[in-house]
């Protein structure tokens, strides 16, 4: 077997500033993340950068502390290049540059779409899923085919988790997953815009029909419980079309909004129909996180797709599928 | 009246089963959208029917602005399942290799008007491949399926009925794809006009380059 190598990963596209320790083998040595929570509203990019700033030195000594390691052994330092608010990822970036200066070891630009694919596939076993990922800033439907991961579906406007944060905010009982534990004292359903075409959808227009249901003076709850069901329903159907289309046997739900209990009951119903088996990244990885940049910079060095610093630009419209995924055509990581 | 008795089922799609049957001495189509038991009843049921009744009335558009689709029989809003005109012929897909070289190009420029006057109508088709097209026994094409359609004013959706008709003469037919696309689009702006049809192209490169629809569709 190869020798194992380890890597530093650090997370900064949103409001988490997250630090892992991965090593090529799989191992998770450590994962430490601090989570930026605006006093009202939603994320203030400027204020989530410095808060990452003022966290930044305090995570690296407590990664390598908890993971019982110097940091010389380190192989390889990856960090999240995009996509992501450009404030935040600076702060990602400018350290990762400097700690791999400062140990001579190589940068890793990690995709962060594509690292909570990795550590979702990883930590649950799935091998070649048809991949939801769901996540305040982020609605993708993705399977890997021909060496990328490539988008058979997406939003065409806002993403599926900032839709019921938004509304969960407006509505003054604060962003999910409180949407959802209202539905459950939900009791009629509205129709709401139910956007859907082939494989992509759209929410916004959806978010401003259930805002003036509210305005309407419909109860609470049951806005909740049509905004949650019609949300859950769009994704499900998608994802349904998909998996015909690519033939697949798994779900990976993966993302801040794979810990919604609805929407995962929605998801297994429908693979039932196709005997599809449907894994769920565990909540501890489902959110932002180091681990999971660190696992996928741990690929891209066993790959050999490392970045020079002077090359190291933050990307954050970065695509998922710009990224060539040379580790599954390798023997041990399909 | 008797009930119309199912003969075979032709395709059983994501969201729907399509089957021919026979009914007081016509053969009919039948649309049936199925329930899906991961949406609540309500939601499923409204979703069916609105989509049933959509697909039924751009049909009757597309029959008013002369694109030749099957004919809506009956529209029966309980089971949201539309009963259509059986037309008896074969997928282009599987007709285009065994056909006469000009035949082709004159099947490639009547599609092409085709889909120029269902564009000029503002719907798209959403899923138009060479398997959407059906070519009858006396040589006349017709457009099936618009479970993807609709209405709008956007350029790229326009853009992308083309982009998949194109991909998918590449996948199965690549020899014939220059020769229909190129006389495609000779019939597609006789249609909208050679502007259009030169804005529609450019986004149909932009597309390509982009490289967003590879293997997307149906």
């Amino acid at each position: 077997m190869a020798e194992e190598r380890l890597v530093l990963g650090i997370e900064s596209t949103a409001h988490t500033l997250g630090f892992g320790i991965a090593s090529t083998t799989g191992k998770i040595l450590a994962n430490v993340n601090y989570v930026y929570k605006p006093k009202e509203g939603g994320i203030h990019p400027r204020e989530a950068a410095q808060h990452h700033s003022l966290h930044a030195a305090r995570g690296v000594i407590e990664v390598f502390r908890k993971a019982g390691i110097d940091p010389k052994r380190i192989d390889g330092v990856a960090f999240s290049a995009g996509p992501g608010m450009g404030p935040c990822l600076r702060v990602g970036a400018t350290l990762a540059r400097a700690l791999a200066l400062k140990l001579g070891k190589p940068l890793l630009a990690v995709n962060h779409g594509i690292a909570h694919i990795e550590i979702g596939r990883l930590v649950t076993g799935a091998e070649d899923p048809v991949v939801l990922y769901i996540a305040g800033g982020n609605t993708l439907i993705t399977a890997y085919l021909d060496g990328r991961y490539r988008i058979f579906g997406e939003t065409l406007d806002i993403a599926a988790g900032n839709c019921l944060d938004a509304f969960g905010i407006e509505a003054g009982i604060g962003p999910m997953p409180n949407p959802e534990i209202r539905a459950r004292e939900g009791r009629e359903l509205h129709p709401l815009p139910y956007k859907v075409k082939g494989m992509d959808v759209s929410f916004s227009g959806l978010l401003t029909a259930a805002l003036k249901l509210l305005k309407k003076g419909v109860r609470v709850e049951d806005v909740c419980l049509s905004i949650t069901e019609t949300v859950y329903s769009m994704l499900t159907e998608t994802l349904e079309r998909a998996l015909a289309f690519t033939e697949k046997g798994e779900i990976l739900l993966v993302g801040g909004l794979a810990r919604s209990i609805r929407l995962r009951q929605m998801i297994e119903a429908m693979a039932k129909l196709h005997d599809a088996k449907v894994y769920v990244v565990p909540p501890e990885y489902a959110g932002d996180n180091g681990a999971m940049i660190a696992w996928t910079g741990a690929l891209q060095l066993l790959s050999g797709q490392t970045i020079k610093v002077e090359e190291s630009k933050v990307r954050p419209k970065f695509r998922i599928d710009e990224v060539e995924v040379r580790w599954r055509s390798l023997s041990r990581s399909k | 009246m008797e009930e119309p008795k199912q003969i075979q089922v032709i395709r059983i799609g994501a969201e729907a089963i399509v089957s021919r049957l026979r009914w007081n001495g016509f053969d009919l189509v039948s649309k049936h959208r199925v329930p899906k038991p991961y949406r609540v009843p309500e939601l499923d049921r409204w979703i069916r029917d609105r989509r049933t009744i959509r697909e039924a009335k751009i049909i009757v558009e597309l029959k008013k602005a002369g694109v030749p689709a099957p004919a809506i029989i009956l529209l029966d809003r309980s089971s949201s399942t539309i009963y259509m005109q059986y037309i008896k012929g074969v997928e282009l897909k599987k007709a285009l290799d065994r056909l006469d070289p000009m035949k082709v190009v004159e099947i490639a420029g009547r599609l092409g008007e085709i889909v120029g006057r269902m564009h000029l109508r503002k719907i798209v088709h959403g899923d138009l491949t060479t398997s959407n097209v059906i070519l009858d026994e006396a040589g006349r094409i017709y457009l099936i399926d618009f479970g993807l359609s609709s209405v709008t004013d956007d350029v790229e959706e326009f853009a992308v009925d083309i982009h998949l008709l194109d991909r998918s003469l590449e996948s199965a037919h690549h020899k014939l794809r220059e020769r229909f696309m190129r006389n495609f689009l000779l019939g597609y702006s006789k249609i909208v006009g050679r502007e259009r049809a030169l804005e529609v192209l450019g986004k149909v490169k932009e597309i390509r380059m982009r490289g967003r629809y590879v293997k997307r569709g149906g």
